[in-house]
């Protein structure tokens, strides 16, 4: 008797223990999210308390049921709070775990954090590496948005210190995997943005121009990003008025001003969301 | 609307948040401005587009700009213009892409706890003073929020006082309204200390 109710206690803790776990992960992914979510809309602040809530979470599932999704997780949450180092130590955790067969998601964004870590602690080159991995290969479209923008982002900062032919070259190496980017997903209001700042940097101010308008249309994944690309459309669109031929200049302020009304803009170039 | 409804509402979140943020009154102006901000913006809404089970770090705005729209970001904004006038005029591209990262935040993007972060310097176009504050400041508002930001009870009181303000008509004020709004009870008996950061 005393055995039937000892082995029954035992599976009763088993079960408890294992309900436990798998709320600490539970939970940890929906802090992480709810932060993202905030993070997107400029709620800098509230998404922190979000993360670190997320990276509590994320411990203890570690601790309680080690997992490859665990430290994910954990390490996603460590590089959104700025602990690049323990976020590497974590992602190199969730890969000798091992992912299982549909995890790919999250072994891409292991991969893509772990990128994001490197480039935070200098190694440039390693990063740089990981992101046109991931770039070529992965499927998962959130951690292919991360390498694209980490990527374009670290060649630029790069190129800017180059000599003009090289930064010719590295520029167009760059403009060439954005392109197939958006071949593979034309979609994409972010490849769209990319490809506008490249431009910017190349001086193709029309092609600037057009792009910024598609990311817009398209829609772009935070706020910020969307003030960045309202900012880029309106410069390029000045510099083009003060460049081209008087018919084609009167082209671009119709088409502009349609734009404009579309988004309830204040006029051709005040974007809603600046203050009066 | 009446804006004394508004000013009644934002006065009773100065006294939530000072309980709160007890000895951090620096913090209560930008934390209540930014929270109407996203309130109007019905930022509150609790989303169900929120995943559970889909993790990833997102993705950032491109910070590297190429010369012309550094330069033409100081001379299109009047005030840049005239803080940065000697940079400008030679060009001095140097000096303006090392203060470019910190005001293309508060002045280009308009991030709303940034802007009500260094209302101050704003109000005074002292805008080389941000870009020198700029880092330390952030990192000790982030710092020093913390302890309230980890109080759930925190958020729901902000959410309440930032939804029941944009309720009332908030998003007919201008910006510059609210931000005053709330200054003006800060300096009043709600007010435990300093807008800002004492050695700011």
């Amino acid at each position: 008797m005393n055995a039937r109710r000892s082995r029954a206690a035992a599976l009763l803790l088993a079960v408890a223990l294992s309900a436990a776990c798998l709320t600490h992960l539970g939970r940890a992914k929906r802090y992480y999210a709810e932060g993202q979510d905030r993070a997107r809309a400029f709620g800098t602040v509230s998404a922190v308390a979000s993360w670190k809530k997320a990276l509590d979470e994320a411990t203890q599932a570690c601790r309680r049921r080690p997992s490859a999704q665990s430290f994910t997780v954990k390490g996603l949450a460590e590089a959104n709070l700025g602990r690049w180092a323990e976020a590497e130590a974590s992602f190199l955790q969730a890969f000798a775990f091992g992912f299982r067969e549909g995890e790919s998601w999250a072994s891409d964004s292991a991969l893509t954090g772990l990128a994001a870590s490197f480039e935070d602690r200098g190694l440039e080159a390693a990063a740089l590496r990981i992101y046109a991995l991931i770039a070529d290969r992965s499927d998962f479209r959130p951690a292919l948005m991360l390498a694209a923008e980490r990527r374009t982002n670290l060649v630029l900062a790069q190129a800017s210190g180059l000599a003009a032919a090289e930064k010719a070259r590295s520029l167009a190496a760059l403009t060439k995997s954005l392109d197939r980017l958006i071949d593979r997903d034309f979609a994409c209001g972010l490849y769209h943005y990319l490809r506008a700042q490249v431009d910017g940097h190349t001086g193709d101010l029309k092609r600037a121009y057009e792009e910024a308008v598609m990311a817009r249309e398209l829609g772009l994944p935070s706020a910020k990003i969307g003030r960045d690309n309202d900012n880029q459309l309106v410069y390029c669109y000045i510099r083009l008025l003060d460049s081209l031929a008087p018919s084609e200049r009167e082209a671009l302020a119709a088409a502009q001003a349609r734009w404009a009304a579309k988004w309830g803009w204040l006029d051709d170039r005040t974007p809603a969301w600046k203050k009066e | 609307m009446s804006k004394k409804d508004i000013e009644a509402a934002l006065a009773r979140g100065v006294d939530i948040l000072d309980k709160f943020l007890p000895l951090k009154s620096w913090l209560v102006f930008p934390v209540l401005y930014s929270a109407c901000v996203w309130a109007v913006r019905r930022v509150f809404d609790y989303r169900e587009r929120i995943l559970a089970w889909q993790v990833w770090l997102d993705p950032e705005f491109v910070r590297t700009k190429p010369d012309g729209f550094i330069l033409d970001f100081f001379a299109s904004n009047e005030a840049l213009r005239r803080a940065y006038a000697d940079e400008v005029s030679r060009g001095d591209l140097r000096t303006l892409r090392a203060a470019f990262p910190a005001l293309y935040t508060v002045v280009g993007l308009e991030d709303a706890f940034l802007k009500a972060l260094f209302k101050p310097e704003l109000d005074a176009a002292d805008y080389r003073t941000i870009v020198v504050e700029f880092a330390a400041r952030t990192a000790r508002a982030r710092d020093e929020i913390r302890p309230a930001a980890d109080d759930p009870e925190f958020w729901k009181a902000l959410f309440f006082v930032a939804a029941e303000a944009a309720s009332l008509g908030l998003h007919l004020l201008k910006d510059e309204e609210v931000q005053d709004m709330i200054v003006g009870l800060l300096k009043g008996p709600a007010s435990l200390g300093p807008s800002i950061p004492p050695e700011a």
